[in-house]
């Protein structure tokens, strides 16, 4: 579990040193750092690195919508996705002593919003389209080399979205949302009558498929996006559903690499309220509860991953960000609320900046 | 046009003030009774009237007979451009969307997959029954656009054509019948009309009437969104690309413009009949003053683009003009998806929302 003290440690020396003495203090005051995209009220981007307390520590501007953010502590660096379809991608120092970098994805891809170090912190991988082609690559990046985009490997789908290391080490868990895109024509979405969503294991030392699964076919337009792993290796999804609204699928299941899928069955008012849209979903600290969000439906839901039945449910207005905090959850929203849920101490807070969908504890 | 935009501004800047305790109830039943559903019954008499005139021109292969397809083929086309963007309800069930209109194709599959079919006379294209069981792309109207102004329309004013006129007869006998089914789904007593005007609480889909407002204010949304990503920019010159009209929707029948036209018409009738500006808060009296001029803008443009759209793309004035109404389309977007949702209070950001 990353502390505050493993982050000063990893960030070195330099980490603390360059930041302003109030941002020190707000440093010290906080156990735990997370970070976000966001939208100031003035309607610029950026993204914000921000204490337990609410400090906001740093804070980097980007030059379009930002989505995830992933941090390694072996690189040293933290990166910035641009939001579907941008073209961009900003490899920060978190110790603000490195100008940031900023990568573009190469002609005839763009990236998704998310990415994964390896464990080493030696290579990045993104979720990128090779639009085209309408098929999803993991674009790799070599961080010792400035980052240069030394290779590439599919997704086995169309439209992948989130991206996770697997506990192994060495085996990426990739949801393919099913969804064909083209920056000709925005985000409009390509093929809703021959959607195929699915989650692929795939071996990141050699790009091969380790195995691939798939929902019912009556479900193919239950695109799986995001994603979390619990305490027993499950990869716990959520889904958005592009079929009627009159319809209303359960989205939330889980995926093992023994091959099996399955959605779990949400109580009937909980399913109705998430509004067919699950925008992030989390592990927490222990990996026994799982939550998942729906700005759509201003709604928090957490999940008992042993009992697969929710635990609690909350409402937050435009709720999205997650991520695990010593006790539960942290949850960020739209509106520039944070909240805690799911045992958290969190007060509620409310900044003066728009969150993305997606928060990350980076300490 | 101008005239109801005149009576628009009027409303909004003066006895609109009058108004501004609409309900969102009073919203949604404005927008179903006094836009869709006239709207759908109005698709769906000009669907049935393309069906009988290709029957005719098929019986009766003549010059005549094609223009007055011509004629029914556009009729039908706009009205479907009109509630294009009500992507709610029964459109949305049994790819139905698809089945009208296949667009964006950017791989050219239904281009590919008629002229396969043109090639082969395949006898069980010319059914719609068995016509249903085949790919999307081959059952609307992109299809139909092929068949009738296509390599080869022209044997259609003869016995020549007798295949090419059967398989359209069939499309148009599969878009009457899909139209047909939208007409009765939005006019029963019991489906989508009441769910949006009477939301309630053991329905899946609209259980409050502010989810339903926020479907509202989506259609808006997304629609001039969809306006702007799939019938403008892909054709538009940008950078150093060339324009490419063959990109266009409907460039072949001269009907690209008219379909932007109608999709934008359509989206200003429903802001206007659903009386939306009404639930809009004192303080923000303006918002629907600057909706309503942005359109305004948008139809300014259009009415400058006088050619089809090969020859506008070349012309400078309309070429600038079709950019004009891109930046029209930014402009609505933020100005429905962004501030009217946030001043009437509903969840912000749809489109921004989607798909992450």
């Amino acid at each position: 579990m990353w502390q505050r003290r493993a982050f000063l440690k990893a960030a070195g020396v330099g980490f603390a040193a360059s930041l302003m003495p109030q941002q020190l203090m707000a440093l010290e005051r906080n156990e735990l750092v997370f970070a976000s995209s966001v939208q100031t009220k003035a309607g610029g981007y950026g993204a914000v690195l921000m204490g337990e307390r609410g400090d906001v520590i740093t804070t980097l501007a980007l030059p379009d919508r930002g989505h995830d953010i992933t941090v390694s502590f072996e690189a040293g660096r933290g990166v910035v996705f641009a939001r579907q379809p941008g073209t961009f991608a900003v490899v920060f120092d978190p110790a603000g002593k490195e100008a940031p970098i900023t990568l573009t994805s190469p002609e005839g891809r763009h990236f998704y919003g998310h990415g994964v170090f390896s464990p080493d912190g030696k290579l990045l991988y993104a979720t990128e389209s090779d639009f085209e082609a309408a098929k999803g690559v993991i674009g790799v990046y070599d961080t010792v080399g400035g980052y240069q985009r030394i290779s590439e490997f599919p997704t086995y789908g169309t439209g992948p979205h989130e991206l996770l290391l697997m506990p192994d080490g060495k085996t990426l868990v990739i949801a393919n949302g099913g969804i064909e895109t083209h920056p000709d024509y925005g985000r409009t979405e390509l093929n809703l009558d021959t959607m195929d969503p699915s989650v692929a294991f795939v071996d990141r030392t050699t790009g091969e498929l380790i195995g691939q699964l798939r929902l019912d076919a009556g479900l193919h337009q239950l695109s799986i996006r995001h994603m979390a792993i619990d305490a027993r290796s499950r990869v716990w999804f959520g889904c958005q559903f592009r079929g009627s609204a009159s319809a209303s699928p359960q989205l939330v299941g889980y995926a093992t690499m023994d091959g099996e899928i399955k959605l779990i069955e949400l109580p009937s008012d909980t399913l109705l309220d998430l509004r067919n849209y699950v925008g992030s979903v989390a592990a927490s600290a222990d990996g026994t509860t799982i939550a998942v969000s729906s700005p759509e439906g201003d709604l928090l839901v957490a999940i008992d991953a042993e009992g697969k039945r929710p635990v609690l449910v909350e409402t937050l207005r435009n709720g999205c960000g997650l991520a695990p905090d010593g006790t539960g959850f942290v949850a960020s929203s739209g509106e520039g609320e944070l909240i805690g849920i799911a045992g958290s101490g969190e007060a509620r807070r409310q900044f003066d900046f728009m969150f993305d969908n997606h928060m990350l504890r980076v300490g | 046009m101008r005239i109801v935009l005149a009576l628009l501004f009027a409303l909004s800047a003066g006895p609109a003030m009058a108004q501004l305790s609409t309900s969102p109830g009073e919203v949604m039943r404005g927008a179903v009774n006094n836009f869709i559903r006239p709207a759908m019954t109005d698709f769906g008499g000009k669907a049935d009237a393309l069906s009988t005139a290709v029957a005719q021109l098929c019986a009766t292969p003549s010059q005549a007979n094609l223009s007055a397809v011509d004629t029914a083929f556009a009729n039908t086309a706009l009205a479907f451009g009109r509630i294009e963007a009500i992507r709610v309800g029964p459109i949305m069930e049994e790819n139905r969307s698809e089945r009208l209109l296949f667009w964006p194709d950017r791989k050219g599959i239904a281009l590919k997959q008629v002229q396969a079919i043109l090639s082969s006379q395949d006898e069980s294209a010319t059914s719609p029954d068995t016509l249903r069981s085949k790919s999307v792309a081959v059952q609307g109207l992109t299809a139909l656009e092929f068949v009738l102004y296509g390599i080869g329309f022209d044997t259609l004013k003869t016995a020549d054509g007798a295949f090419r006129c059967q398989y359209g007869s069939a499309i148009a006998q599969s878009v009457a019948g899909v139209a047909n089914e939208l007409v009765a789904a939005w006019n029963a007593e019991d489906g989508i009309a009441l769910h949006l005007m009477k939301p309630d609480a053991t329905f899946t889909d609209f259980r409050t009437p502010i989810e339903a407002q926020e479907e509202l204010v989506g259609i808006l949304s997304h629609g001039i969104e969809a306006v702007r990503d799939t019938r403008l920019n892909p054709f538009l010159a940008k950078g150093d690309a060339t324009a490419k009209p063959k990109l266009a929707l409907f460039w072949r029948s001269g009907l690209t413009v008219p379909m932007i036209r109608a999709n934008i018409d359509g989206l200003q009738s429903l802001f206007a009949l659903s009386g939306i500006s009404g639930g809009v808060p004192n303080d923000k009296a303006d918002l629907p003053i600057a909706i309503a001029a942005e359109f305004a803008n948008a139809d300014v443009a259009l009415d400058l683009v006088t050619e089809p759209v090969e020859a506008a793309v070349a012309d400078p004035t309309q070429a600038q003009a079709l950019a004009d109404v891109v930046t029209a389309t930014q402009q609505l977007g933020v100005l429905i998806g962004e501030q009217l949702s946030a001043a009437l209070g509903l969840s912000v950001g749809f489109s921004s929302l989607d798909g992450d």
